[in-house]
């Protein structure tokens, strides 16, 4: 089976203003990657957009439309001081979050064991009614709510290695025992969550790290945290919320990830899928914005997927 | 051999400091920076009360990244004012501490220099540089001495 790439020309459409970190060129570079040579058995799938009854699962409707309302008709608004929107926004948050749900039905249909978006806007720091930190809506667990709700399952991991901690879906997980959140992330840094003692119903695994920690670090808190958790946890689907912005170049944070990290990483979690999740593993883009490093970095990731698809 | 000994805070820092007031830009700090050979200027209210002290450290520290938001906004961040990154109520010498006692202070704190006051009033900025050019006076007669 191939690994399904979801993504869409609008996601591209997204302009977040000139130097903005979070912008088009990050999904270029994550495209290029993966049209180069070694990709040639990915199946590619233009991202539908979310329904209201997907993203409204998560969100109350009064912020789908709220958020939506204020998408500009010109130039750029600012939902706060990092999340600014253009007219090509609202569009581009839906089929982000559609394709997120769509790689569930795929994978959860048989259609493939693994998946990846290649979307933005990224989701995980949008909480169920608050954008922030260059987020919409939270992607994967509109995701996770969708496998949830639409395929009967009762088990989803969430496993999150994006620099930033994913304050907005631990905000969604936080009473949900049918959902676990397991992030490991730079600390302190912004959001500023993600603390240890952060467990909601014992379904949050929080693995703060400190400035400079790199492959040693990773691997260990992988190794004696968030695999036990994740195998004792026994989730039917992972989800990835696959952020790149730990690598050693990236220019927001501080940690020394490295390419093979993320490939050893990826390994990891295939693995446990295999053994507990038939395999099936969604993928979807958060962060990274050194452009070198992120296309190096997805090829990597989307690399493994393919070995296991 | 030990004319070190005799020098105190008065006789080697700088008389009437270039200072800066709490609503001073970061970005005219920047700029001040750039012109002038030091490390950190003291933020002075009504009367010259010293206020605080604001370092090349402090105003990097406003740049660097933090929880409040994802990307620092470096333009906005330009725009804060020296009082919202100084050091308030630092550490400071009176004019006629001895030099051996500030040599001490420099080494067991890691500042650059000092603000030297009377009664809370700034009189002066005493440097790292300005112990070293005392030092090296106070042993250039040895050299040559009985």
């Amino acid at each position: 089976m191939s690994t399904l790439i979801y993504s869409h020309a609008a996601c591209s459409r997204h302009d977040t203003g000139p130097g903005h970190p979070e912008s088009a060129a990050r999904l270029s570079a994550v495209l290029e990657a993966l049209k180069g040579p070694g990709f040639e058995g990915l199946a590619w799938r233009e991202a539908p957009e979310a329904s209201m009854e997907q993203l409204t699962r998560l969100h109350p409707l009064d912020y789908v439309e709220r958020v939506l309302a204020a998408v500009p008709a010109r130039g750029h608004v600012a939902l706060d001081g990092d999340t600014v929107l253009s007219p090509g926004s609202g569009e581009a948050a839906l089929r982000a979050a559609g394709a997120a749900c769509a790689a569930v039905d795929a994978v959860l249909g048989g259609e493939a064991r693994t998946a990846f978006c290649a979307t933005r806007p990224p989701g995980h720091h949008a909480e169920p009614a608050i954008s922030m930190g260059f987020c919409m809506f939270n992607n994967a667990a509109v995701a996770a709510f969708h496998a949830l709700a639409a395929h009967g399952l009762t088990r989803v991991a969430v496993i999150d290695f994006d620099v930033h901690h994913g304050n907005g879906t631990q905000a969604a997980f936080l009473d949900r025992p049918d959902c676990q959140y397991l992030s490991s992330h730079q600390s302190p840094l912004y959001p500023g969550t993600g603390h240890r003692s952060e467990q909601g119903v014992g379904n949050i695994v929080n693995v703060p790290l400190a400035a400079s920690s790199g492959s040693a670090e990773i691997r260990y808190a992988w190794s004696k945290q968030l695999e036990p958790a994740l195998r004792e946890f026994a989730p039917e689907l992972i989800i990835v919320s696959a952020g790149f912005d730990a690598h050693y170049m990236d220019p927001l944070a501080g940690l020394n990830f490295t390419e093979d990290d993320y490939r050893w990483l990826t390994r990891k979690i295939l693995a446990v899928a295999a053994d507990c999740a038939g395999g099936r593993v969604v993928s979807m883009l958060e962060g990274g914005y050194n452009l070198e490093a992120l296309g190096s970095c997805v090829a990597v990731h989307v690399q493994e997927l393919q070995g296991a698809a | 051999m030990f004319e070190f000994l005799q020098y105190r805070v008065e006789d080697v820092m700088t008389p009437d400091p270039v200072t800066v007031t709490p609503q001073t830009r970061l970005r005219e700090l920047e700029a001040l920076f750039e012109s002038h050979d030091f490390n950190g200027v003291p933020v002075v209210g009504d009367d010259h009360h010293l206020l605080g002290v604001v370092t090349k450290y402090d105003l990097l520290r406003a740049f660097g990244l933090s929880t409040q938001s994802i990307v620092p906004h470096y333009d906005d961040i330009m725009e804060q004012t020296a009082e919202s990154v100084m050091t308030a109520d630092p550490i400071t010498v009176t004019p006629d501490l001895p030099l051996s006692r500030l040599l001490q202070l420099l080494l067991d704190r890691h500042n650059k220099s000092f603000p030297v006051t009377r009664e809370g009033r700034l009189l002066g900025i005493v440097a790292r540089e300005d112990v070293l050019k005392a030092l090296r006076r106070a042993t250039q007669h040895g050299e040559v001495g009985p």
